[in-house]
């Protein structure tokens, strides 16, 4: 029951791009302050209900929240024009269907091309409903005038913030503006800077385009700067310096639409509401996700400041969103070329990496005059990543010292796709060595070909690079290394330099398995300390509905992945003082590859680390200087044990999991079963 | 003058390369390590056995590396038969390696370099029953090659009064020929569930690891991963059946170096498998066969593939002539008395600087006054010189221990360490050493 009234909230939170339930219950109230509203937004939620379900589409509306904030949008545009009566109510309720209607239709256009709908489906049907009612004069509500009340007499320049942001709700008074405001500001800082800065540049633009300061704050539909502004700082896009600008690029752009979608509509008094914020937002969206900018927000949490931290914790963690694969060798290479070489590494093959085996400083034995003096010739090149082998050829000749082979530069060559989409081109293979056939599944580790030298390679050495074509030799795409070792420290997610000396990590079928956690898997412990025992811990292996995997202790939740090269804990839900969430902090990541005495860095999430009260500063300011939010911290592997400052953790040798783990003054879990 | 045989040569092409050279045909080496083959030879003689510490450890870690990547719990045991020269087989201790013997000389030998008995895996067809009970009793582990040494095994168990903890060799089809079937017992027979049921039923001894060793200069990793299978399977039906717990198997070695056999054409880098295509045969068959089971420790007993390429020996010329056939003839200062492998190897012969000169068969001989003593029948050299140094190698497997003291006396061994230093490690025999054990009865004696 309580499920299904805060599911009834969301869509009123769902207007000012908010999820928090509680936040959707007030302003559910707030639009009582009007009954007519209130009463006619809660009857065109109804109605949406009713209808699929009448037309059995329940799992539309549940799934997407579209569908109904944008009929509780048509039911309040209309509750403003019209007193609730029955009439009034047989209207909302053909405009809700007609509204789940183009709902479904523009969802349907827009998905293609990932477009969001946003408020597009209440725009246009209010324009209808609006038409329409120029017939339905009996309908009129008497008391449009009649809440004044709910207006203080503050300065100009700031009741009309308060009004414009009521004014989303159709509530353009101050009351109703300073309670959205209030809510904001606890929701998101950055949501409510975000709300004046575009409120205020709007209005400047206006004025100095109307020439007149109190017109421009006394436009009804000011409100759309908030909405665009919201929506461009740190909604759909991340909330970064350089967003901001992009998002007053579209203020500046909604007051030209504004003026220009009112003086046509006006003409037969239709309120425009929303339509120049779709009208910018849509547009601007299409372009940037087309390009694939950088400073989307892929993955839209509750507010800008935890999406915000969402990316930066993954930017920190596991770098920029490109290709990762596993180097494509065993032991220790040298980088012999990196992107944008001094020899070919260049234009659209500058993203690819040459590596050779140098011993003292040298490629090759005695004086390099034949392709087996060099220490790499012959070496088995094993395969990046899991994937199908698209095409190979493994018949030329590895050439002579000092020759090439001009007319076949990439030699004998593998290309495998990616399950991740993407391809990955391994050059100049030994004859006759490829072991993989055209078609083939191979996985990550598994031996394919030997080192060699044909093609155009003047000395025996691998080349590697990735691209989005499977044609041998098209352009190549930026890429990082998963894993690898160089001098006892281990780098995820990076490029070594050139002449760089780097080992390759293999991962570990055993460890696999160790860290191979599924579905009921339980790990208990007895928990002591200054030495005595004083409780039991157990953490159990569960799944929530995004097929998620997280260790539960009943109440909090740490939820892991296992990318086949190192296990990981990625997000943290919960008292942030449990043991579980210790665990996090003790080994944030774990390589699946038997490993001693070296250590790596890895960043810890603020939330876990951090007072309330700093993390709410630090993630503010981080929109301004993303690293004052980075907290790096050392890790070092032992024979099985992970230390670091916060303690230390081991490795259960005989079956999965961890057999000990100890942190801060005296405090240790031992393993029981 | 007599008539001599004109020569014909093919004119090799001498590209210029990027370094320059256009000696493309001569392979050179002047230094080992950077240590001047000349100056080695100066301070302790030719002929003279290299070994570099660097090879062998790069060589040590790179296996290592290969296994221990793969698999968590690997052991490697140093054959001594390979190599037991004491410095190298320190060499291998210190990296971590047990010891491998397949006999009472070879265990001792490890004991006197303070092995411990529990850190030996004893071998062999034949264990004479003193020292299968000193084994025992020092703790070492027991390869059983034959029903035999059950029955010797059980006796020493009645006569200590304990269970002995012990493995059997198994030998088996991996689909190599020649199959070694003469170690051991056969596993596609049912010889070896039949020997364990044996070792079940006497009570006396408690079956705690399974060897197999399939050959030698394996070049199919293929080979060891049906091995591994073979074994893996015996494993989980001893265990099931007797309640066995076989805490380890040992895959035996046999893994190949960079040498080239005779008769084969390519490059031991294109058919030479590398260390990681044996480890991924090897684990990967573990792991397909442990059921979920704790996974046992694996042992290796890898000895050419580990010292061979660590190995060198220097030779000089001492003389060289044009034979009948027009073939040149150099005589060396050593011969097949110290390169006992030369019958099936062509090994990689290096000249110490580049000679001026057309390339022309030639013949390679050795100090022996025997016909047989021939180190290459036809390699293509430019002229040398007298006092020329070649470099042979691999030699580091098998030659040192195998080298016969006929006609010469061995020559000394040297070996280089990380920092390009060289220190001798055996000196070059005297009269004094061979004739130390020698007895002359006194009624023969030459007064």
């Amino acid at each position: 029951m309580k499920n299904k009234i805060s599911f009834f909230f969301k869509p009123y939170a769902a207007i000012l791009f908010l999820e928090n339930r509680v936040a959707g219950g007030l302003l559910m109230l707030l639009t009582f302050i009007n009954p007519d509203i209130g009463i006619s937004g809660v009857f065109a939620l109804l109605s949406t209900i009713l209808f699929a379900e009448f037309s059995q589409m329940r799992q539309a509306y549940l799934e997407h929240g579209f569908y109904l904030y944008n009929s509780l949008l048509v039911g309040m545009g209309v509750g403003y024009l019209f007193a609730p009566s029955f009439e009034s109510f047989i209207l909302i309720f053909l405009l809700a269907v007609l509204t789940f209607l183009f709902s479904f239709a523009l969802s349907t256009l827009f998905s293609y091309y990932k477009i969001p709908i946003l408020s597009l489906p209440f725009s246009i049907v209010t324009i209808v409903a609006y038409l329409a009612s120029l017939k339905y004069s009996g309908l009129f509500s008497t008391i449009l005038q009649s809440h004044a009340i709910y207006t203080l007499n503050l300065p100009l320049y700031i009741n009309a913030y308060f009004k414009s942001l009521g004014g989303i709700f159709f509530l353009p008074y101050t009351i109703s503006g300073i309670v959205m405001a209030i809510l904001l500001l606890s929701v998101s800082r950055i949501m409510f800077m975000m709300s004046i800065i575009g409120f205020y540049f709007g209005v400047g633009v206006h004025t100095l385009l109307i020439d007149s300061w109190v017109g421009a704050l006394n436009d009804h539909y000011a409100f759309n700067y908030i909405l665009i502004s919201l929506a461009l700082g740190g909604i759909f896009l991340l909330p970064t310096l350089y967003n901001y600008v992009i998002a007053l690029l579209g203020v500046a752009l909604g007051v030209i639409l504004v003026d220009a979608t009112q003086v046509f509509f006006n003409y037969y008094s239709i309120p425009i509401f929303t339509l120049p914020f779709n009208m910018v937002i849509i547009p601007m969206l299409f372009l940037l996700g087309t390009i694939q900018y950088k400073g989307f927000n892929k993955i839209i949490k509750k507010s800008p400041e935890e999406s915000l931290s969402y990316y930066l914790q993954t930017l920190f963690r596991f770098g920029p969103n490109v290709a990762n694969i596993a180097l494509p060798f065993s032991g220790n290479w040298n980088v012999y070329q990196g992107f944008n070489g001094k020899w070919t590494h260049k234009g659209a093959w500058r993203y690819a990496y040459d590596f050779v085996i140098e011993k003292n400083g040298k490629s090759y034995d005695n004086e390099g005059n034949f392709p087996q003096d060099y220490y790499c010739f012959g070496q088995s090149i094993i395969s990046p990543i899991s994937g199908y082998v698209v095409s190979l050829r493994g018949d030329l000749v590895d050439n002579i010292i000092g020759t090439v082979d001009r007319i076949n530069n990439w030699g004998n060559y593998i290309v495998i796709r990616s399950d991740l989409g993407f391809y990955v081109e391994l050059s100049h293979l030994m004859q006759h060595s490829i072991l993989v056939k055209e078609g083939e599944y191979i996985h990550l580790g598994q031996i394919i070909a030997k080192c060699g030298n044909s093609g155009y390679s003047p000395q025996p050495h691998l080349h590697i690079q990735v691209q989005y074509l499977p044609t041998l030799g098209s352009a190549t795409i930026p890429f990082r290394f998963l894993i690898y070792k160089s001098s006892n420290r281990l780098f995820f997610h990076s490029l070594p330099n050139e002449e760089e000396s780097i080992s390759s990590i293999l991962p570990n079928k055993f460890l696999q398995m160790q860290l191979g956690f599924v579905l009921d898997d339980v790990m208990r412990f007895e928990y002591y300390k200054e030495n005595e025992l004083i409780g039991i811990q157990e953490w159990k292996v569960d799944m929530n509905y995004l097929g998620e995997f997280y260790f539960t202790d009943g109440k909090n939740r740490l939820f892991f992945y296992n990318n086949d090269s190192y296990f990981y804990f990625y997000n943290y839900e919960g008292d942030t003082d449990s043991i579980l969430a210790k665990l996090f902090l003790l080994a944030p990541r774990i390589p699946l590859s038997n490993l001693d005495d070296i250590s790596y860095q890895d960043t810890i999430p603020i939330k876990l680390i951090e007072s309330k009260l700093k993390r709410t500063l630090l993630e503010f300011f981080s929109t301004f200087i993303p690293n004052i939010s980075r907290r790096d911290f050392d890790y070092k592997i032992t024979k099985g044990t992970i230390s670091s400052s916060f303690g230390t953790i081991t490795l259960d040798k005989s079956s999965k999991g961890f057999s000990k783990i100890t942190w801060g003054e005296n405090n240790y879990l031992r393993r029981i079963s | 003058m007599s008539y001599t045989k004109p020569t014909i040569n093919r004119v090799d092409f001498a590209m210029m390369s990027k370094y320059g050279s256009p000696h493309k045909t001569q392979k050179v080496r002047s230094s080992i390590d950077g240590v001047d083959l000349h100056e080695l030879t100066k301070e302790y003689g030719s002929p003279l056995f290299v070994f570099s510490q660097r090879d062998i450890e790069d060589k040590y870690r790179v296996l290592k590396d290969a296994f221990s990547s793969r698999y968590p719990n690997v052991q490697f045991g140093w054959s001594y038969k390979t190599n037991y020269l004491n410095a190298i087989c320190s060499i291998f201790h210190n990296l971590g390696s047990c010891a491998e013997v397949v006999s009472e000389f070879e265990y001792q030998k490890a004991r006197a370099l303070g092995i411990e008995g529990k850190d030996i895996i004893f071998n062999g067809p034949y264990k004479p029953k003193e020292a299968l009970r000193v084994a025992v009793e020092e703790g070492a582990k027991i390869h059983i090659d034959h029903l035999f040494e059950i029955n010797d095994l059980e006796e020493i168990a009645k006569e200590l009064g304990r269970t002995i903890p012990v493995a059997i060799r198994v030998n088996m089809d991996t689909g190599i020929y020649p199959q070694w079937s003469r170690f051991g017992f056969n596993y596609e027979s049912g010889e070896a569930y039949d020997a364990i049921k044996r070792i079940h039923s006497g009570g006396l001894l408690k079956l705690t690891g399974l060897h197999s060793h399939i050959g030698t200069f394996m070049l199919e990793a293929k080979a060891y991963g049906m091995e591994t299978a073979k074994l893996m399977q015996l494993k989980n039906r001893v265990e099931k059946e007797f309640g066995y717990e076989i805490e380890y198997i040992d895959i035996g070695g046999g893994f190949a170096s960079k040498n080239r056999l005779k008769g084969v054409y390519q490059s031991p880098e294109v058919i030479v498998p590398t260390a990681d295509d044996y480890a991924q045969a090897i684990t990967d068959a573990i792991y397909s066969y442990s059921n979920g089971k704790p996974l046992p420790k694996l042992y290796l007993e890898t000895g050419r593939h580990l010292i061979d390429e660590a190995g060198y020996l220097l030779t000089t010329v001492e003389s060289f002539k044009r034979f009948p056939d027009a073939k040149k003839g150099y005589v060396l200062d050593a011969g097949v008395n110290l390169l006992y492998t030369s019958t099936w190897y062509d090994f990689n012969i290096e000249l110490d600087r580049h000679y001026n000169g057309l390339n022309e068969a030639s013949m390679l001989n050795g100090p022996l006054c025997m016909n047989i003593d021939i180190i290459s029948e036809h390699i293509m050299l430019p002229p040398l010189d007298r006092g020329t140094i070649l470099t042979i190698s691999p030699v580091g497997a098998y030659n040192v221990t195998q080298s016969m003291q006929f006609i010469r006396y061995r020559p000394a061994v040297v070996l280089i360490d990380n920092e390009g230093k060289s220190h001798l490690i055996k000196e070059k025999e005297n009269l004094e050493t061979i004739n130390q054990n020698e007895v002359i009865p006194e009624h023969i004696k030459i007064k």
